[in-house]
């Protein structure tokens, strides 16, 4: 008999018409990294918040070490011993380290005063039998993101987490804060925690993995062993189908500059410094990737580009026009297309019509026939030609596009911003939380875009889509500029990392 | 731009298959309505009987009063007219996310400057009255401005400013109405006015002796441009995305500062011109205080009417007829006609319950409640 220490039986979920989860089972032995992949709107997360009592099943039962359980709510999950680490930490920036740990689990003494001393005590005890080293009184804000992760996952422990779940814990690390971080999973499952990992790269799955569930538009398409497949089988159960990583690369001519910063500074949100005299330039036809940990001034430095933030300093000079004060309004008049990262709350307006998103910039940039007149016929067109040639699922394009998946609505703001001509596109995070097959379409567009002549600034936290896409790469580590590459086949993962984390190669 | 043709079948398909059909929001959202209707009759029953009247009586009263005779079909008329006007001027602000409480104000100072228009200037009739309309809708643009601009250059909250200054606009019409006829303070309260406006300035009255005024087609035309402004233009499809997401406007390339100012001037100017056929309409010259709360009818409509101009224009008809049908009810029966305030307040409320999440949350509780018991029988 197997040691199972948590079990779901036929979990099912619907929200609304849609069926979140459809009869899902897993079974998680004790002491093993169970992955659970899965494009996005597999129903991963739907899963995941349900073991751990945010969700509450339509159907179906969980099971803690043989035993039937509830859950009211979170607190419940957490006293059976399950803990998640959420892909956005939660954890409050200006409170301590030792403060964020005790938050919820307070220990007091003479009945309603804190007790750090004792707090501190035994989360130093927890943190050092399992291999993590976190200064208790530094603030939240001053931390890095990989200790912020060991953060969250001593919080869980001190909670008393038997299973510990990991959304997506390495989408914000280098490549070395991902070693780092699987050395501790692997320390963790040793000590007899179980980890459970919900991830969308194969790659990370393989390595680590004891168990591997599949699923896919919410069913369970797999249950494996590492041994049993490859990478290439994997995706295959994900989308249903072959899928081509290598995307193709036409040769192409890269002409003149197009795009030139010059000693650009520009704060951020707090008013401190966040790009440091960062000289750059686009060529035509050129993608330029800008790698870097997250939170290095990349999302300042493009805003800045784009007119959304004002630079402090320097000069952007595009097609031999000063542009460093023009508003995004001028830039989009001047054929500059920008992809945001943040695709909700910037990117669309989620309670318009698919319509109402999509003629949003080009009702500045083209013009109507009319120039105050929005000419429905020329609207529903545009928007019929993203939704076909950006493969965007949607019944109707006078549907509010807050009902569409995180996939679909990516490629509908792609397909706004590519099919308006534009000569320049910004870029940032095209990919981010999508599935597979999503990723492979958007690259392949980014790619014949570049192939015909559009110039690209690429942005991504994702240092593998920068090097699959970019003909040369900056790497930025504290808001300035570490290295500038060109991509060569010999240009490896390593030699990136480091700059990014500020050492040299 | 090159087109696909295959994209338009589809289109052409579509058109057919939407026409009439009501999506499943649209039918929760008119049972709502009728859920909402019948409760507030309901409650208001409950409110008559516990002050010991007939609610059957007090009903029939407003009934008759509302629609029961041409002049109760003017007095109607006369009160969904301001109702209207104010509802779009409130329209206008929340739909683009800027909370405009100066309706009031703003109405008060169109007011006081189309009576000082009507009775100061002479001109021909057919000049007069649009000009009168056009002094008041400035003179609300102008009070407008202030709240405007103290948003964007000092970020003050402009639901807060735009409300005190509500209080500055009242008392500072009177006094000015003090200024302007030279008073002293020992005059009657009631005497205090404008003087009369010449006929030259005044609407016709549409239906005999009542003051339903040719005003009532104005506010129609203005709830139609405002509807057809932002159906169509492209200035109304930007206001639209400012107010629904100010970030995705930006970053669009809409000049959000220009437009927030607009949106503020247009609210204001819209509130004005309420104030200017208040005067060229029923009244005929400024009192102070004279509104009576009209600018806060315009909030509650324009709350009811989910920001729908078209649906502005109906809601106002049903209060002008509440309005009207409760003199007639305080007139003819012992029931308080401040009942028929209390029921419209209870009105917004439940329109305003979000019961889609509130039935989500009786089946989760419901739910829990199932799992607990087969958790105990197992």
């Amino acid at each position: 008999m197997e040691d199972l220490i948590l079990e779901a039986k036929h979990i099912c979920k619907y929200f609304g018409s849609l069926t979140a989860n459809d009869d899902v089972s897993l079974r998680v032995r004790r002491g093993t990294v169970h992955s659970v992949i899965g494009e996005n709107g597999a129903g991963k997360s739907t899963l995941m918040n349900i073991i751990s009592g945010i969700y509450k099943p339509d159907r179906g039962e969980i099971y803690v070490k043989g035993n039937p359980v509830v859950f009211r709510n979170p607190n419940d999950a957490t006293k059976c011993g399950i803990g998640m680490v959420h892909q956005e930490f939660m954890l409050f920036p200006e409170l301590t380290v030792l403060e964020n740990l005790m938050m919820g689990f307070e220990t007091k003494k003479y009945g309603g005063f804190l007790d750090k001393k004792k707090a501190a005590k035994d989360i130093t005890e927890i943190a050092e039998k399992y291999g993590f080293s976190i200064p208790l009184e530094k603030r939240v804000a001053e931390l890095p993101v990989s200790l912020l992760q060991q953060v969250e996952i001593v919080k869980v422990l001190y909670k008393g987490a038997e299973i510990i779940i990991l959304d997506e814990p390495t989408s914000v690390l280098t490549p070395q804060g991902i070693e780092g971080l699987f050395r501790a999973i692997r320390y963790l499952t040793r000590q007899g925690k179980t980890v459970i990992l919900i991830t969308h790269k194969l790659k990370e799955v393989m390595e680590i993995s004891d168990d591997i569930t599949v699923l896919k538009n919410g069913v369970v398409t797999g249950n494996l062993r590492p041994e049993e497949t490859d990478e290439h089988g994997l995706a295959n159960l994900m989308v249903g189908r072959q899928v081509l990583f290598n995307t193709k690369k036409p040769k192409k001519q890269i002409g003149e500059a197009i795009l030139t910063v010059e000693h650009l500074t520009a704060p951020g949100s707090d008013g401190t410094k966040k790009v440091k005299d960062v000289s750059f330039c686009v060529r035509k036809g050129e993608i330029l990737g800008i790698a870097g940990v997250a939170g290095s001034g990349q999302g300042e430095l493009i805003e800045a580009v784009f007119g959304l933030r004002t630079p402090s300093g320097g000069a952007i000079t595009y097609k031999g026009e000063d542009i460093t004060a023009s508003t995004p309004r001028q830039k989009r008049e001047k054929r500059i297309g920008y992809v945001p990262q943040d695709r909700i709350s910037t990117g669309c307006n989620v309670n318009g019509s698919l319509i109402e998103n999509c003629i949003m910039g080009y009702h500045v940039a083209h013009k109507f026939k009319i120039p105050w007149l929005v000419d429905r016929e020329e609207a529903a067109a545009f928007t019929g030609d993203v939704v076909a040639n950006y493969q965007v699922k949607v019944q109707d394009i006078h549907n509010k596009i807050g009902t569409l998946s995180g996939g679909n609505i990516q490629k509908t703001i792609v397909g706004r911003e590519f099919a308006q001509n534009n000569d320049l596109l910004i870029i940032e995070d095209p990919t981010r939380g999508i599935d597979v097959g999503a990723i492979e379409f958007i690259w392949q567009k980014i790619i014949d875009a570049a192939a015909q002549g559009v110039s690209v600034l690429l942005v991504s936290h994702e240092l593998g889509e920068v090097m699959e896409l970019s003909d040369r790469i900056l790497v930025m580590y504290n808001g300035g500029i570490a290295a500038d590459l060109e991509n060569t086949p010999e240009l490896d993962e390593k030699t990136i990392g480091l700059y990014m984390l500020g050492g040299k190669a | 731009m090159k087109r696909q043709s295959d994209y338009i079948c589809w289109e052409g398909k579509r058109d057919v298959k939407i026409k009439w059909k009501l999506t499943l929001s649209a039918k929760l959202e008119i049972l709502k309505y009728a859920a909402a209707v019948i409760l507030v009759m309901v409650i208001g029953a409950i409110i008559i009987l516990s002050q010991g009247n007939s609610p059957v009586e007090a009903f029939r009263a407003m009934v008759v009063g509302s629609v029961g005779s041409p002049s109760a079909i003017g007095t109607t008329i006369r009160w969904a007219t301001p109702s209207i006007i104010t509802g779009i001027a409130a329209v206008v602000a929340f739909k683009s996310g800027i909370w405009n409480c100066g309706i009031e104000g703003q109405m008060y100072f169109g007011a006081f400057a189309a009576a000082i228009a009507g009775s100061a200037l002479s001109l021909p009739r057919f000049l007069h009255i649009p000009v009168c309309l056009l002094i008041g809708g400035l003179a609300g643009m102008a009070f407008a401005f202030i709240p405007a601009i103290l948003k964007l250059k000092l970020h003050v909250n402009e639901l807060i400013c735009t409300l005190m200054l509500n209080y500055a606009a009242n008392l500072f019409t009177e006094y000015l109405v003090f200024k302007y006829m030279g008073f002293d303070a020992s005059e009657l309260a009631d005497a205090i006015a404008t003087p009369d406006m010449l006929p030259t300035a005044r609407l016709s009255v549409i239906i005999p002796k009542t003051s339903a005024s040719s005003a009532f087609f104005i506010a129609i035309g203005i709830a139609l441009v405002i509807h057809l402004l932002y159906r169509y233009t492209v200035k109304g499809y930007e206001l639209k995305q400012v107010g629904e997401n100010l970030r995705f406007s930006r970053y669009g390339g809409i000049n959000y500062k220009r437009t927030f100012i607009m949106i503020f001037l247009l609210s204001g100017f819209i509130s004005g011109v309420c104030g200017g056929t208040e005067m060229t309409g029923a009244f005929g010259k400024f009192r102070p205080a004279f509104a009576l709360n009209l600018g806060w009818d315009g909030v509650m409509i324009a709350s009811i009417a989910k920001n729908n101009p078209l649906a502005v224009v109906l809601i106002s008809l049903v209060w002008g007829m509440l309005k009207a049908g409760s003199f007639q009810m305080e007139r003819t029966t012992s029931t308080n006609r401040l009942v028929v305030m209390v029921l419209q307040s209870v009105f917004v409320l439940l329109v305003a319950i979000d019961y889609e999440a509130l039935f989500a949350r009786i089946k989760e509780k419901h739910q829990i409640r199932r799992l607990r018991i087969q958790r105990e029988e197992a």
